[in-house]
């Protein structure tokens, strides 16, 4: 009893001074980038009871969003390099320099995990006179400026996803819809506002099985497990492989310069959590590819999402900044 | 009351200050890239700002015309010292939640709250003012996890050994 | 058969009782905090259920979830201070009947109109909710545009004897909802290049300061008057009196429904538009609007919880989710390995009926702690003022800084309690400026899409519009509240405060 109280006020007088060796020692604060009930909240909030097992501490989770994640990053790079505040995002900082938003992505961080990454699809509403990938590029084509495609602003899925579309087939004209989200501009899609969006599989799996939407073309390599039917785009355009496979992802990261000790614990920490059933089912119905790496495996996979992205928004002619600017190799 | 309306001490400027505000605010709208087009993200700024333009206008004009209220004093029945106290202790308040952390700039601001407002006892002041934070922090940052300003007050620390020290208890 | 034994099986599970009620008795205090959200408090819920059963998860959740909207109605009466953004409209009518020393009767009757509401709101959930989202999906850009400006006349019914004063306040909300970067395009503005203005301003920082900091200030005048003493003889309203307003809850309870069911719109739209409703047909208040008229309270409140089963009907029929908690509802099911979409109602019937059952529960739950309880609540406006400003303060400051843990929203918050309380002392109207912020948005977003649709084309739209049964309608609205507001009748109503001499 007296132990624990001197204890207590030992505490009080030394805690700013906490020693990394017994990381962590207190809660940890995790800022998700987007905000609740989007895809990023939910594969967070399911992802860190796991991890929180493996490190024995709490993860609080608070929704920080903004600026397409600028203001989050901002955040935690403005914080102590402890370990104690993890950033959980989407892959939109990758695109931050040449987009002007900010001087840092996560190549100026500490990857603890990228978790995995999704696939996108183009889906078109029931009854548009098209039925894959060649009959829509050839309507279109046909139709200069008819079809209503959704968007999600410069930088986003659809705008990369159009970019390496625009880069394959010349002379596409079409009208962009702009939407805050792929859920509303998916909700716009069934009410015939739209005629076609390229969003993420996870998001539109559900809708396309009960027959709401129709899937036209997978914006990948193969076809996926989760619908088999649909053919993937390098079979109508076989010179996008070069970019392919290409996806958002989701990641969490920490502050540059954070402890070693701390890192190592951490990447421990949601390397196992990642391996845990539920969240393995959770992704896999969703549609998301586990990638669950960390360390040198990360930084590869986060340089060329960023050289291919970064590149392919250059050429399309709505970066703010070169890619050369910021020594980004080309892919 | 006559029904003529009268105008209140520093109302003519306070409509005069709305009306130059409105203005730079039209000018920065016509500064939204892409302005000019329909959709462009400058067309609903540019109506508002137009709008706000007008009718602050036809304000000014009404209330130059409105005779001066003959009793009322802008030092006593619009901006009176204790409100001006106020608004000051809100703005040191406001200033030190970050650096100096929230449990500590709350205490002050509600100790000298009550101290300027309820006038009670000082010991009754500190308790109510003690009282009153902890319900503060027990339903925000404890029940609700919003993690306020630590600033120099190292709580989470104190948490963790708290809940270290229940956990050995039991 | 066993739609019923879903229905039921909340019911009768003691243990999904006592999580229903928890939730709903929780909720009432995070709708009731400004600041907290009913999106956080669910949110916050779903890592701390994580390993619960799906239904008592889900239990807990939609107490917190139909409590929160009932909550927010406790502090717009007792403090003026709106719990969130959908008892904005509460608060007009509300905190003066409380300023009377009616604080226990206002309460009493906006619980009874809420849990009407809500009933509304399940009964069309359970009955129509396939007709009920077709017919939501079926809004086009333009007519989400028309109910932006539909909402927006009602400049004209919070203007109090001000026109040009209403009309500058609502035109400058609008722009406060336009600042940061467009969410369509991403560019910059009124951002005067700082970053922490790129998320916006949050219209729950604005609505905190205009209301509940700039009312708090102004009662700095009158510290030496005692409080106001509360009458609190007829906490459960007479029959006669919820007979006399059933049919504008009941009318307002339809608006709920349908606001609240469109994807795009929610409680908060809802309420507001059922407000000015109830100042239109009702011709003879007892009280005149924004004194502390019933009606004024009564069609809000049955608006926004009518809201709540509205926003239910897309997501269990589709997917979809129709305002930001149901959003978090999605990923919890997500999360408990279920998959919202329009196959939940064929492959788990159950869930369904199950969430009908349990928001009936919760709705019940609500009456009875609604009811009691409102001798307590109301003394809090007994309190000497001394000990109750200082705390408004407080809680003003940590709500807003808890709407985002940010210090921006901290400094907004002050900001326009200071500009709103000169804007009372001057008699310039607060509401117009909160119903401009909340929206902007939806008129901005809405014209920009309706405009790109027919490629910049005015007549496009317009021909777009008059070929439309559904925008035909709501212009019609439109020109009819215009045409009604035209002949500006003088009212007694006055915003300004009269200082003492």
């Amino acid at each position: 009893m007296k132990k624990h109280i001197i204890g207590v006020l030992t505490a009080i007088t030394l805690s700013t001074s906490t020693v990394a060796a017994d990381y962590p020692s207190k809660d940890i604060q995790g800022i998700i980038q987007w905000g609740a009930g989007g895809s990023t909240d939910t594969v967070m909030r399911s992802i860190s009871p796991h991890a929180e097992k493996e490190l024995g501490a709490d993860i609080i989770l608070t929704n920080k969003t903004g600026g397409v994640g600028a203001i989050a990053m901002k955040y935690v790079n403005g914080k102590k390099a402890d370990g104690y505040t993890l950033l959980m995002g989407a892959e939109n900082p990758q695109m931050y320099k040449v987009l002007g938003l900010s001087d840092i992505d996560y190549n100026d961080m500490i990857a603890i995990n990228v978790l995995a990454r999704g696939t996108p699809i183009f889906v078109a509403r029931n009854d548009a006179p098209y039925n894959n990938m060649q009959e829509f590029l050839d309507y279109a084509k046909a139709n200069p400026g008819e079809v209503k495609i959704g968007s999600t602003g410069k930088g986003g899925l659809t705008s990369i996803v159009m970019a390496m579309l625009e880069s394959q087939v010349k002379d596409l004209k079409y009208t962009s819809i702009p939407y805050n989200g792929d859920g509303p501009a998916l909700t716009a899609l069934q009410g015939d506002a739209i005629d076609v969006m390229p969003a993420v599989l996870g998001a539109t799996i559900e809708h396309v099985k009960a027959g709401r939407m129709k899937a036209i073309g997978l914006v990948d390599v193969e076809a996926n497990k989760l619908l088999p039917g649909v053919a993937p785009i390098t079979e109508t355009l076989p010179n996008m492989e070069s970019y392919l496979p290409w996806g958002p992802f989701f990641g969490v990261f920490v502050k540059k310069d954070t402890p070693k000790d701390a890192v190592e614990k951490l990447q421990n920490a949601f390397h196992k959590a990642a391996f845990n059933p539920d969240f393995i089912s959770l992704m896999e119905k969703r549609g998301f590819t586990i990638l669950n790496i960390a360390g040198e495996e990360a930084e590869y996979f986060l340089s060329g999402y960023r050289s291919t992205s970064s590149w392919l928004v250059h050429e399309a002619g709505f970066a703010k900044h070169s890619p050369a600017d910021f020594n980004i190799p080309k892919p | 009351m006559s029904r003529v309306l009268l105008r209140h001490p520093g109302e003519a400027l306070f409509s005069l200050a709305v009306l130059v505000g409105a203005a730079y605010l039209f000018w920065q709208a016509f500064h939204i890239a892409d302005a000019g087009s329909l959709s462009s993200p400058a067309s609903l700024p540019i109506a508002a700002s137009t709008i706000m333009v007008i009718s602050a206008s036809i304000i000014v004009i009404k209330t130059l015309r409105m005779p001066l209220h003959p009793e009322l004093r802008f030092s006593h029945h619009i901006f009176p010292p204790i409100i001006a106290l106020v608004m000051a202790l809100l703005l040191i308040f406001g200033l030190a939640l970050e650096p100096v952390g929230f449990l500590l700039s709350a205490f002050c601001f509600l100790l000298l709250g009550f101290v300027f407002l309820y006038r009670g006892k000082m010991l009754w002041n500190i308790g109510l003012a003690i009282t009153s934070l902890a319900l503060v922090y027990l339903i925000f940052r404890l029940i609700f996890q919003v993690v306020l300003p630590e600033g120099i007050v190292p709580e989470r620390e104190w948490l963790a050994q708290l809940a270290q020290w229940f956990e050995t208890q039991e | 058969m066993d739609a019923i034994t879903y229905f039921l099986s909340s019911w009768v599970s003691p243990e999904l009782l006592a999580l229903t009620a928890l939730g709903t008795f929780l909720g009432m205090y995070v709708g009731a905090i400004p600041g907290l959200s009913v999106t956080m408090a669910v949110s916050i819920l779903i890592s701390f259920t994580f390993s619960w059963d799906v239904n008592n998860a889900l239990c807990l959740m939609v107490g917190v979830y139909m409590g929160g909207v009932y909550g927010g109605s406790r502090t717009a009466i007792l403090l003026n201070i709106p719990g969130a953004p959908s008892a904005i409209a509460t608060a007009l009518d509300g905190y003066p009947l409380a300023k009377k020393g009616l604080a226990g009767e206002a309460i009493g009757l906006s619980t009874v109109m809420s849990v009407i509401g809500g009933f509304i709101g399940i009964i069309v959930l359970a009955f129509a909710a396939p007709l009920v989202s077709e017919f939501a999906l079926s809004f086009q850009p333009r007519d989400y545009m028309l109910i932006g400006i539909l909402g927006i006349m009602l400049v004209g019914s919070l203007s109090g004897n001000n026109m040009s004063k209403g009309v500058l306040a609502g035109a400058f909300g609008v722009l406060i909802g336009t600042v940061g970067l467009d969410p369509l395009t991403a560019e910059e503005r009124f951002t005067f290049g700082v970053v922490e203005l790129w998320n916006g301003i949050n219209p729950v920082a604005v609505m905190i300061g205009l209301f509940g900091l700039s009312e708090a200030l102004s009662q700095l005048h009158h510290m030496d008057k005692t409080s106001v003493k509360q009458v609190i003889n007829s906490v459960i309203p007479k029959l006669k009196d919820v007979r006399k307003h059933l049919p504008l809850s009941l009318q307002s309870s339809t608006m709920g429904v349908i606001v609240g069911a469109l994807p795009g719109t929610g409680g908060d739209i809802a309420a507001l538009m059922a407000y000015d409703h109830a100042k239109r047909i009702t011709k003879n208040p007892t009280t005149p609007f924004g004194e502390g008229a019933k009606e004024g309270l009564v069609a809000p409140e049955a608006a926004n919880n009518a809201a709540v089963g509205g926003a239910y009907i897309p997501m269990l029929t589709l997917g979809i989710p129709g305002d930001a908690v149901t959003a978090v509802f999605i990923g919890a099911l997500f999360i408990h390995g279920l998959n919202p979409g329009p196959l939940l109602m064929v492959e788990k019937p159950d869930m369904f009926w199950f969430t009908v059952g349990n928001l009936t529960l919760a709705n019940l739950c609500i009456l009875i702690f609604g009811l009691t309880g409102i001798r307590l609540f109301a003394k809090i406006v007994e309190c000497p003022k001394g000990i109750l400003i200082p705390l408004i303060f407080l809680l003003s400051i940590v709500g807003a800084y808890a709407i985002n843990n940010s210090i921006t929203d901290v400094w907004w918050m002050l900001g326009f309690g200071v500009l709103g309380y000169f804007m009372k002392m001057y008699g310039y109207p607060v509401g117009p400026v909160i119903l401009g912020v909340i929206l902007s948005r939806l008129i901005d977003e809405n014209w920009r899409r309706a405009i790109l649709s027919e490629q910049e084309s005015l007549g496009g739209l317009f021909s777009g519009i008059l070929t439309s049964p559904l925008s035909l309608t709501l212009s019609a609205a439109i020109i009819f509240i215009l045409w009604s507001n035209l002949p500006l009748k003088p009212k007694k109503l006055s915003w300004r405060i009269k200082p003492e001499i």
